[in-house]
């Protein structure tokens, strides 16, 4: 018995062990596979979450802002000397541009003074009018919330903001965003102190639309909306028009006030170019836009009143 | 036992490099996002390849995450991408690291898979989620040329200082 025992053991020992080590290695294979798939689900439910919660939701969870808040915070004080440092580049070529600027706007300055008495004049004329009718609030209405850029993504498909501002300020989602020259882009996500613009140069399909409307030199409306970007020319492109009659190059374009989301009469930009498509009706207008979208300091987000 | 300062060090340095990034791309966004160019900053990517390399960190698995968490979170709103690629690009320099001898080459080129992956990824969920309709040529040809050589510039001019600093510091 003995003799059988020291020859079958250390054969029994060693099998069973390479078989054993066998199970293992197939156990730890499997588990890492396991790992990753499990990360890839938890992955992919991540990314649907925050596409629906985007897309539906006027602001995210609550745990989510709090990490934006927080985020944001120590983003201001990592981003304060880099502005630092492009404050003095800025000011640096300001000084080295200063002459031939100041000889051009000295023409402008003067016929701005009777274009702002003008303006004022009109305004005051227009409120008056609008209290004999009773008009309490027109769609041209809107309170401004004027926010600082803190970043920007650093991607390449998402052109997107993060403003100084949010929901303690009293900003919405879908509000529209201007620059100092013009039209943006709309509010997309709100947290308590910042919230995300996507900027009006994003080819996101399922970007919100703005109603837009040509003003024609004759006087005449043509309504449309932004309905996409082209990244080539740097146009935004124009489509649904409701008439092709009258436009030409250069007419300027504004938010019609349409849809619910943006005030009227937001400039937007200017007409580049009409496309007509086989049939001879207008299908695409090229808008020029007003605003640079990468020269972002100072926005202001336009709340609609009503 | 002593307390390695990379304790403190590696974190802080993790979240400014996520935050510069950022500042950055909204500072000289005139010269990274133009019409025939997207230059992706990725600051961050360098720190962790860097201590992934020449550090010796506690949890660099679970700052990576929080790291990637914080970035899906503020820059882009789409959380689970970051949250799993600076955790995978971690993985991937140790395990590519492994068969080297460390030098300055070895450490670009394993970089250069990096930030490749990263970009790749990145733009494979943003195209699969509608983010972009941009092709796969043009893909390369706008973002992935113009992002390697920006980040290839940077580390060339980070590798010494960066390499030094976590030697140093996690004796």
């Amino acid at each position: 018995m003995r003799g059988w025992d020291l020859v079958v053991q250390p054969f029994g020992y060693d099998a069973a062990f390479v078989f054993m080590e066998e199970i293992m290695q197939r156990f730890f294979f499997n588990k890492r596979l396991i790992i990753v798939l499990v990360v890839l689900i938890i992955s992919f439910v991540l990314v649907a979450f925050s596409i629906t919660v985007r897309n539906n939701k006027a602001t995210p969870p609550l745990v989510q802002q709090m990490g934006n808040d927080a985020a944001g915070m120590v983003d201001r004080v990592v981003a304060y000397p880099v502005n630092g440092l492009k404050g003095a580049m800025g000011s640096f070529s300001d000084l080295m541009n200063t002459y031939s600027e100041n000889q051009r706007l000295k023409g402008q300055v003067d016929s701005l003074a009777t274009e702002k008495v003008k303006d004022q004049t009109l305004k005051r004329e227009n409120k008056k009018l609008k209290e004999q009718l009773k008009l309490n609030k027109t769609l041209t209405d809107y309170e401004k919330i004027s926010a600082s850029v803190l970043t920007r993504s650093p991607s390449a498909w998402q052109n997107q903001v993060v403003i100084s501002k949010g929901s303690l300020s009293g900003v919405k989602k879908n509000a529209a965003v201007m620059s100092k020259k013009g039209l943006v882009g709309r509010i997309t996500e709100v947290n308590k102190t910042n919230s995300k613009v996507e900027l009006l140069s994003t080819t996101n399909d399922s970007a919100n639309r703005f109603a837009t409307q040509v003003m024609t030199k004759n006087n005449k409306v043509v309504n449309g909306l932004i309905t996409g970007y082209n990244a080539t020319s740097n146009y935004l492109v124009m489509g649904q028009i409701t008439v092709k009659t009258g436009m030409e190059k250069g007419d300027k374009v504004i938010t019609s006030g349409l849809g619910g989301n943006s005030p009227k009469g937001l400039y937007v930009g200017t007409v580049a170019k009409v496309e007509e498509d086989d049939y001879g009706l207008a299908s695409k207008v090229y808008v020029k836009p007003a605003a640079d979208f990468t020269d972002l300091d100072v926005v202001t987000v336009a709340k609609r009143v009503d | 036992m002593r307390i390695s300062r990379m304790r403190y060090f590696f974190p802080l340095g993790l979240f400014i490099a996520l935050f510069l990034d950022g500042a950055l791309s909204q500072v000289f966004a005139g010269v990274m996002f133009t019409s025939t160019l997207a230059i992706e900053s990725r600051l961050v990517l360098l720190w962790v390849v860097m201590a992934a390399c020449f550090g010796k960190i506690d949890h660099i698995l679970l700052w990576t995450t929080l790291a990637g968490l914080v970035f899906d979170l503020y820059y882009t709103g789409i959380i689970g991408a970051f949250v799993v690629i600076l955790p995978l690009i971690v993985y991937l320099t140790k395990l590519m690291y492994r068969f080297f001898t460390p030098s300055f080459i070895v450490v670009l080129l394993i970089y250069l898979i990096d930030i490749t992956v990263a970009t790749v990824i990145s733009y494979w969920i943003n195209l699969l989620i509608g983010f972009t309709n941009v092709s796969m040529a043009g893909f390369i040809g706008l973002s992935l040329g113009s992002t390697l050589a920006y980040n290839l510039a940077v580390f060339v001019l980070l590798y010494f200082p960066l390499q030094r600093f976590f030697e140093s510091f996690s004796r």
